[in-house]
């Protein structure tokens, strides 16, 4: 297994990706590793925790970019979820969708830093 | 390569996608945030276009398109908002505020980069084409400016003089009116109004090239008749400058017409062509009269050799060449008066 079969096995599309990237595999992957780094700078659950509403939506805005640009699709849909829930004030469901996304986005970020190290 | 594209996201990952599909053919320049993009866009530095997040911290991407608004850059920079698309309030605000276009993520390279690149090349067209009638404008302006001069001073070839009294009574004029400008707000003169009667006060005595040479420029006093025949000169030149006005932009046109006619004029009623009395002059008029007064009186003449310069200000103080308004009076005397003697 290579990490983009890995990658595609946990539902990212990285044929997309590569494709929107000029088809430059390598280029994608580098950015891979940059954007686990950048998920650390964007943490939304803990906002989620304390109500505090705009500042999870700017960080679920960023990884929704961020995630949508890479095509990592399982995160790019539960941003865009929680993005939406979060305008229609739906804290709670937004919290629960968080806390389901985390354990996918764990591995997701496993198998990258896995191959980038 | 000399265009530049500067990338304003706070994720470094988008830049770097970002940047990728554009550094072949642009130097690219990032911004992590809005406050270090607008320090960026006001440095002066040359920016074909600018890809601006909407949504980061502390000064968003709303914050710097009201600043190029505020500079003016907003109409020489064209603005791509760059956007996950849920934010069409925020969109239709970005649109409201200059932005060109849109990119949306996740990114679709074949149409982004077709996009930027016609719309950075028509801004770079439409400069180039400012700048190209702007020169041509100046040129223009030039040209009427030398032919306006150029026609001043042949009047005066014919009176004797050699072009010194135009440039002469041009300068005094200035002074003065700065001098007004300072003391008496009351007149409302603008720097650029200043700048256009300071033109147009060359134009004085254009009427004169009517006038018979055997009066213009007659060795001795001239009896009354001449003298009612001199006086035509004001309402000629008038009749001359109607024929102008294509040299001429409205507004020195006007004060060109108004200064002809009425540099003759007296604030006690007893100049001529009309016996205009106090404020019915233009304040402009007035002071191109003091100023052609003094001239006459410090310049030699077929009929009488040249005043001392301390001489001809105290007859003008003391109302031996006609009354003026005390508040030219005393700015004349405040500039030209106190000027040491040459």
């Amino acid at each position: 297994m290579d990490i983009l079969s890995e990658l595609d096995a946990l539902g990212v599309n990285t044929k997309e990706a590569i494709e929107r990237l000029n088809n430059n595999s390598a280029f994608y992957i580098r950015m891979l590793g940059k954007f686990t780094a950048e998920l650390e700078n964007h943490p939304v659950m803990p906002y989620l925790e304390s109500g505090d509403k705009e500042s999870a939506v700017a960080h679920a805005h960023t990884l929704k970019g961020l995630t949508g640009n890479l095509s990592v699709t399982p995160l790019y849909k539960a941003y865009t979820e929680i993005v939406a829930l979060l305008r229609a004030d739906e804290l709670e469901k937004a919290r629960q969708l968080m806390a389901d996304t985390l354990p996918i986005q764990s591995e997701i970020v496993a198998c990258i830093s896995k191959y980038n190290n | 390569m000399d265009k530049t594209i500067l990338i304003v996201d706070d994720s470094e990952t988008n830049r770097l996608i970002l940047a990728e599909d554009f550094k072949e053919d642009y130097s690219i320049i990032e911004a992590d945030g809005g406050r270090q993009a607008i320090e960026i866009i006001n440095s002066g530095r040359q920016i074909s276009a600018v890809f601006l997040d909407l949504m980061m911290p502390v000064v968003g991407g709303l914050d710097v398109l009201d600043e190029m608004n505020k500079s003016g850059m907003i109409s020489r920079i064209p603005v791509f908002i760059v956007t996950a698309a849920d934010t069409d309030s925020m969109l239709t605000k970005a649109y409201d505020l200059g932005a060109v276009d849109v990119i949306r993520k996740p990114f679709m390279r074949s149409f982004m980069k077709a996009r930027v690149d016609n719309i950075i090349e028509l801004y770079r067209h439409r400069e180039n084409l400012e700048a190209v009638i702007d020169e041509k404008v100046k040129q223009i302006r030039r040209m009427n400016e030398s032919m306006v001069t150029s026609l001043a001073n042949i009047i005066e070839f014919r009176d004797g003089e050699s072009g010194e009294h135009v440039k002469r009574i041009s300068g005094l004029t200035n002074i003065i009116l700065a001098d007004i400008v300072a003391n008496y707000p009351e007149y409302y003169l603008t720097e650029e109004a200043i700048e256009k009667i300071t033109s147009a006060s060359i134009l004085h005595d254009v009427g004169k090239i009517a006038i018979p040479d055997s009066i213009l420029n007659k060795p001795g006093r001239l009896t009354a008749e001449e003298f009612e025949t001199m006086k035509l000169h004001t309402v000629k030149g008038c009749e001359i400058l109607v024929n102008m006005t294509d040299f001429l932009d409205a507004k020195t046109y006007e004060y060109s017409y108004d200064i002809c006619r009425h540099h003759h004029e007296r604030w006690d009623g007893r100049g001529y062509p009309d016996g205009l009395k106090g404020d019915e002059i233009s304040i402009w008029s007035q002071v191109v009269a003091i100023a052609d007064v003094y001239d006459a009186l410090i310049s030699p003449r077929v009929y009488k050799a040249p005043y001392e310069h301390s001489t001809a200000v105290k007859m003008i103080y003391n109302g031996e060449c006609g009354t003026f308004n005390p508040k030219v009076l005393e700015s004349f005397n405040r500039t030209i008066g106190k000027q040491e003697e040459k």
